[in-house]
């Protein structure tokens, strides 16, 4: 019987989920434009990443300065305002979790055209603010430069993200017992204290699961960086990855490697599973960070 | 200090805070009502009075017809995928068989795995199987979706009672009888929450449709948006408009559904 109620999710998962990955491996060996026929072309297109021309590694590196840069930010940020709306200080709870949680509802084609507006080097609000106040003396070309363009890439993940850890560590907060804190209290520990070697041990599941889906979720950026940089030239020539390709991601690599510039299929399939091998070592190394835990 | 010092501190640090969440989220509101033009010539941070005109050329896109698309494909999205988790997370909590463990073990490993892994080969799988000028190719990859199958196990195990289950089973109810007439009752906060994280996902969903849509007919409101405008001029304060309006529909479903969606979080969820 319970075969019966596995099967819909293991027929989905094997017909949508698990053959096309397994069938993008033997893409991966192919050279193939989708249309004329496949050459195999063995580990060929393997090769090709490890040529600068292919920005493979440099798509990874990118997304991982970006994961590793926001994702800790974005944790605290979470914390701190979980940690003060569930204390008794705070009054409309319900109104600030929403707020907070609001840019993480937003399309993130939405964010991209919104901050390629907003950090526009000429008519952008960020620079005439800037300069407004005197705190720059010329306009900052925010999204021409490669530092600032991930400036604005952290700034965009962090702002997006906040709310979002914000609710994982409201829902852990409240499964911690009240009864723990209260005897923490009457022993005399003050609130610092109590929140250091209470609380934060006590959600340390909440921030391991933030942790892992924070990882393969940032591995599949692709939407912010993309709008943001071709927000207000959609159609004429898209800057692929921003000045000096600093901002390539490796799914945007990949989707314009198969679908976008070129149409090498082989390459682009190549380039997926070699960003998901990255991944599950990422991913191993958290499991097991994870697992070793002593309590 | 006293509670109250404390309390002004606290709320002035929220408020803070929900101002830079707010803000970007204001400014986006705003640039819809201004013509596009003065969207590069001037701080935009009062109302405008071009609403009117972009909200013309925003519907003039055909733009009901994708926020009909999305709706279809987000709510089969949503419905299909809950279902399948629910169905799924009911075996792995309630049942002993063979291989459950190393079954379950290989749904975690699939939620580490992005989806994005596959999407070269799906595209011609799509394509082969002729669905490639449908919006089916949007709704299947949620279907068998690994977090909701993950999600649900834990919540059923911890949600609904054994005894329950053995006394409807003694009254002669069958395992399908089970799931359809007990069930439901217990794992509403989880369905609710899960609910709402599909559909805003697939809602937002880009990638996919930019790839797999090709007939304007079938755009859904992400890829519609970016579209707008014609060869010589991209409308931005009509395309930006046009986001808030697609944003409106999560943004109510979370106002309204955000404390169930909590409830649902606390309840069931990150216990490791």
């Amino acid at each position: 019987m319970p075969y019966v109620f596995l099967s819909p999710y293991l027929l989905f998962y094997a017909a949508f989920g698990l053959f096309p990955i397994l069938f993008s491996f033997y893409v991966s060996l192919t050279s193939w434009d989708g249309i004329k026929g496949k050459t195999f072309v063995g580990l060929d297109n393997y090769v090709h990443l490890f040529k600068p021309g292919s920005y493979f590694f440099k798509s990874i590196g990118n997304t991982l300065l970006f994961v590793g840069i926001a994702l800790p930010l974005q944790i605290f940020l979470g914390l701190v305002i979980a940690t003060l709306l569930y204390s008794k200080f705070v009054k409309g709870r319900g109104f600030f979790q929403l707020v907070n949680f609001m840019p993480y509802i937003v399309t993130p084609v939405a964010i991209g055209l919104m901050f390629n507006l907003m950090f526009d080097w000429q008519v952008g609000i960020v620079n005439k603010l800037l300069l407004h106040f005197g705190i720059i003396d010329e306009a900052i070309y925010w999204l021409g430069e490669a530092n600032y363009a991930r400036i604005v890439i952290i700034l965009m993940l962090v702002w997006k993200g906040f709310g979002y850890t914000m609710i994982f560590y409201l829902a852990g907060l409240a499964n911690i017992s009240k009864d723990l804190l209260e005897a923490a209290q009457v022993d005399g520990a003050n609130a610092l204290r109590t929140f250091f070697s209470i609380t934060l041990p006590l959600l340390r599941p909440v921030t391991m699961f933030i942790l892992i889906t924070g990882i393969i979720g940032g591995f599949q950026l692709l939407e912010e960086p993309m709008l943001l940089f071709t927000g207000s030239n959609m159609g004429s020539t898209a800057i692929i990855g921003g000045p000096d390709r600093c901002c390539l991601t490796a799914v945007w690599n990949m989707y314009d490697t198969a679908f976008g510039s070129t149409t090498r299929y082989g390459l682009g399939a190549a380039i997926a599973w070699g960003t998901c091998f990255i991944i599950a070592l990422f991913s191993f190394f958290g499991v097991k960070l994870y697992k070793g835990d002593p309590e | 200090m006293t509670t109250k010092v404390r309390s002004v501190l606290a709320t002035t640090g929220i408020a803070l805070i929900s101002l830079i969440a707010f803000v970007p989220f204001y400014i986006m509101i705003i640039m819809g009502t201004h013509v596009n033009e003065d969207l590069f010539r001037k701080i935009v941070l009062l109302p405008g009075n071009y609403l009117l005109e972009n909200l013309k050329t925003v519907t003039s896109s055909r733009f009901d017809l994708a926020y009909l698309n999305s709706f279809i494909v987000s709510v089969a999205s949503t419905v299909l995928s809950v279902f399948v988790s629910a169905f799924a997370g009911f075996a792995f909590a309630k049942y002993e068989f063979k291989f459950k463990n190393a079954i379950f073990n290989l749904v975690l490993l699939t939620m580490m795995i992005p989806s994005q892994l596959g999407i070269v080969a799906y595209v011609i799988e799509m394509r082969s199987l002729g669905l490639s000028g449908t919006l089916i190719p949007l709704i299947l990859p949620w279907v068998a979706n690994a977090f909701g199958v993950f999600w649900m196990t834990q919540f059923i195990k911890g949600a609904v009672p054994n005894e329950v289950l053995e006394s409807a089973r003694i009254d002669g109810c069958s395992d399908l009888g089970l799931f359809f007439r007990m069930v439901p009752a217990f794992i509403m906060p989880a369905v609710t929450t899960l609910s709402l994280l599909i559909f805003l996902w697939s809602w937002n969903n880009y990638l996919l449709p930019l790839i797999m849509i090709n007939n304007p007919d079938l755009y859904t409101i992400p890829l519609s948006i970016t579209t707008l405008g014609d060869a010589y001029r991209t409308d931005l304060a009509a395309q930006i408009l046009g986001l808030s309006i697609g944003t409106l529909p999560v943004l109510v479903l979370f106002a309204f559904g955000s404390k169930s969606f909590i409830r649902g979080l606390t309840a069931g969820s990150v216990k490791g």
